[in-house]
């Protein structure tokens, strides 16, 4: 009887100690947590690098349709945001900025609202923050088509010809933002056809 | 016998073992745009006098590395976090609802702006009321936590946490039923 429930004890520990050592390998050699999820979700990791931007058509705010498609021969920014994010908030005086600096070279940045207040609210707060670019109120569909937007803010950057040269979530420092402007400018234009 | 026995608890173990490994892997599978930051505390059933106000308190842990807006948020364009009742019956009022005071934090994306934000756990208090016209009876309350969560950098979409807890409405016992996870709908259990 001893013995039976020493064996039973062992297959316990040994079963018990290897699936902790599988766990343990998992995250040690991915790195963590965050990691793991990141390897496990591809699906939400949007348009890769090189790839092109999914085109969208979408209302400013006074009620104008925008279609990414028609930017192209233009450096773009497509920046997500919304009203509730405070980062978001942080980085819209820099694209102010940028936006009148790089205009003449070819540059726009359309910045896609998340919100779910309405239209008046988010005029009211680009209004507020002085934003002389484009604004276009996004949709589930454009969100899904640019990886679900994990956070915000998120952006993407094109080049002339409608490709996608960086993307980062989250706030990132000014000169990461210009950097990516700046490659975005020095990008060609493929088709001479395409309109500057 | 002793086989089978052995087979069994074999078993029985690797579940154990691999019970935790496997809900960790779920819940990091999720990106944090389908992902709770934060989790309800179970509560336990509220026994209620008629015409009696007693209090209930709903704990709420948010994930580290994760903070929300109070119920106060600073500026008028950020979410606040509330906590929304549905009465299973107009026998039940709920009264009194009482947020803590955010705390007033800066974070790295603005360090000159403080903000008035919940991190860690934090608790919400309530009154329950049922008139004396109440009818004696268990019933569930059913709630929604609305917030708003960001880390140091990015902000995730409003996302609300479902919860439901017990009420018995005139009688002195108490179970120690926990809270279920949300119905689609109100009921009353008489």
């Amino acid at each position: 009887m001893k013995r039976s429930l020493l064996f039973i004890l062992v297959i316990i520990v040994v079963i018990s100690g290897a699936l902790f050592m599988v766990e343990s390998f998992s995250r040690g050699k991915k790195g963590g947590p965050s990691v793991i999820a990141s390897v496990l979700k591809p699906q939400d990791d949007g348009p890769a690098n090189g790839t092109p931007a999914p085109d969208f058509t979408l209302k400013t705010l006074d009620g104008k349709d925008v279609t990414l498609s028609s930017l192209k021969g233009k450096a773009v920014m497509v920046n997500f945001w919304a009203t509730w994010c405070e980062p978001c908030k942080i980085e819209m005086p820099w694209l102010v900025e940028l936006q009148s600096k790089y205009r003449k070279d070819g540059f726009e940045i359309i910045g896609v609202a998340m919100d779910d207040s309405g239209q008046k609210e988010i005029s009211d707060f680009a209004r507020k923050m002085k934003v002389n670019y484009t604004v276009v109120i996004g949709s589930e569909k454009v969100a899904d088509l640019y990886g679900g937007l994990d956070g915000l803010p998120t952006n993407f950057f094109l080049d002339r010809n409608g490709k996608v040269i960086d993307s980062f979530k989250g706030l990132r420092s000014e000169s990461v933002i210009v950097d990516d402007i700046k490659k975005a400018l020095a990008s060609e234009t493929k088709n001479a056809s395409l309109a500057r | 016998m002793k086989t089978k026995y052995v087979i069994v608890l074999a078993f029985l173990a690797a579940s154990i073992a691999a019970g935790p490994f496997a809900s960790s892997q779920d819940q990091q599978s999720l990106s944090p745009a389908k992902r709770q930051f934060v989790t309800a505390a179970p509560v336990s059933t509220v026994a209620v006098r008629s015409g009696h106000p007693t209090p209930v308190t709903f704990t709420f842990h948010i994930q580290p590395g994760y903070h929300i807006n109070s119920n106060k948020p600073l500026m008028p364009e950020l979410i606040p976090t509330q906590l929304k009742f549905s009465l299973p019956s107009s026998d039940m009022v709920i009264g009194r609802v009482q947020y803590p005071q955010g705390q007033l934090m800066s974070f790295a994306f603005d360090p000159n702006q403080k903000l008035s934000v919940y991190s860690g756990d934090f608790s919400v208090k309530a009154l329950v009321v049922a008139p004396p016209s109440a009818s004696s009876g268990s019933y569930t309350v059913h709630a929604d936590l609305k917030y708003q969560a960001c880390d140091n950098n990015a902000c995730y979409p409003p996302k609300t946490v479902p919860m439901a807890f017990d009420v018995k409405v005139g009688s002195s016992s108490k179970s120690s039923s926990r809270a279920r996870p949300s119905a689609s709908s109100p009921h009353i259990h008489n």
